[in-house]
């Protein structure tokens, strides 16, 4: 790993950091608050890669771990980690490998625009939405002994918002392939 | 801006290294996992509790530390006692409960500078192996730490552009500017820690 990389990983974590610290955005028709933090995992993966997203989510978790306040609303620590929403922290993780694979797949510099906004979006909605669901919901399921379905069905309450993230993510990541891309450089 | 959840103080907690906590919570983590007797999951709760109300918090920042957990808690205790029945919610509810206070009085008396330092021994063997170079993770979460008031400045630097131009600023819309100014610093940055010799060769 070169320096710059590490730095684009450090970076990127800073960014998630400073996503936590703006305020939720709250949208009539939707019944959640948005905060932007989970949107970290479809900016990252889209933006940096897979490789290095996924690195930068992974530093993010050290500095909750370690006791920063760095979560939304200015949480963190083990007792979050240890807590029955810990899935979808950890999840955060492999979520933003799998955009960034997906984003690395489909999306290629020169493309039309249309294709680059389906495949970013795709890739938002496939790594920022299921895989976090994916590990986040079970975790809870085994954490607190709730059934799946009740799990899922309360999880529904944040699709909206989610799917909001990801149509902002995708024009951001298409920005930024535009003007700096970094998609595609080495990890 | 970032200020740690570290309180100072004298308890045993404090002196205990950093990874024999994380052993311990991962023990009682387990342990409690497979317990099912109410009472000694409650005792262990009011174990935690006081352990927790001990390592030096006022109770107002004890319980605004925990605010958002314990209500995310509350509400699926709340679904269980529906769904599950009163006896299995509060079986669970007490566990959870339990090991997020242990968790919560572990992370109020580790600094951070020992929790990396567990870190980067957990790391050893990778690195023998040239696999990934423990050092750099401490040094990437001073790199965090660095850059948050940079990006923070960058942000209100846009917010500024919109309203000198009097274009309604729109958060959403800023984010991918904003992204574009932050990673254009990669380079000079990435070239000073190397004009340094910091990672070494």
């Amino acid at each position: 790993m070169t320096t710059k990389d590490l730095v684009l990983i450090a970076l990127f974590a800073a960014i998630v950091v400073m996503l936590g610290l703006l305020p939720p955005i709250t949208l009539a028709f939707i019944p959640v608050p948005i905060t932007a933090q989970s949107m970290g995992v479809m900016l990252a993966g889209c933006i940096i890669g897979a490789k290095r997203g996924a690195l930068a989510y992974a530093l993010f978790v050290v500095l909750v771990a370690a006791g920063l306040p760095v979560l939304a609303g200015g949480h963190g620590g083990l007792s979050v980690l240890m807590g029955p929403t810990a899935g979808y922290i950890f999840g955060w993780i492999p979520g933003t490998y799998v955009a960034g694979l997906v984003a690395e797949r489909m999306v290629r510099e020169g493309q039309p625009e249309a294709r680059q906004y389906i495949g970013f979006f795709l890739a938002s909605v496939i790594g920022g939405i299921g895989v976090v669901y994916g590990i986040g919901i079970p975790w809870l399921c085994a954490v607190t002994g709730t059934p799946f379905g009740a799990a899922l069905y309360g999880n529904l309450a944040f699709i909206p918002g989610d799917l909001v993230k990801a149509v902002i993510a995708t024009l951001a990541a298409r920005a930024v392939l535009a003007g700096y891309p970094m998609l595609h450089s080495r990890a | 801006m970032l200020k740690s959840l570290y309180v100072d103080g004298h308890t045993f907690l404090h002196r205990a290294s950093a990874g024999a906590k994380m052993a311990a919570l991962a023990l009682c983590g387990i342990a409690l996992y497979f317990t099912h007797s109410t009472i000694i999951l409650a005792s262990a709760t009011v174990l935690a509790g006081t352990i927790y109300l001990r390592v030096g918090l006022d109770l107002r920042e004890a319980y605004a530390r925990l605010k958002p957990v314990l209500f995310t808690i509350g509400i699926l205790a709340l679904v269980n006692w529906w769904v599950l029945g009163f006896g299995i919610a509060a079986m669970q509810l007490l566990r959870i409960i339990a090991i997020v206070l242990l968790a919560a009085a572990i992370t109020a008396t580790t600094r951070i500078a020992e929790f990396m330092a567990l870190i980067e021994w957990l790391l050893g063997p990778l690195d023998r192996r040239g696999l990934v170079r423990a050092s750099d993770i401490s040094l990437a979460l001073g790199l965090v730490l660095r850059f948050v008031p940079d990006i923070f400045a960058h942000y209100e630097g846009l917010k500024d552009a919109h309203v000198a131009r009097g274009i309604p600023f729109r958060p959403a819309r800023a984010i991918g500017p904003m992204i574009i100014l932050v990673l254009k610093d990669a380079d000079s940055i990435a070239e000073a820690i190397d004009a340094r010799g910091i990672r070494g060769l």
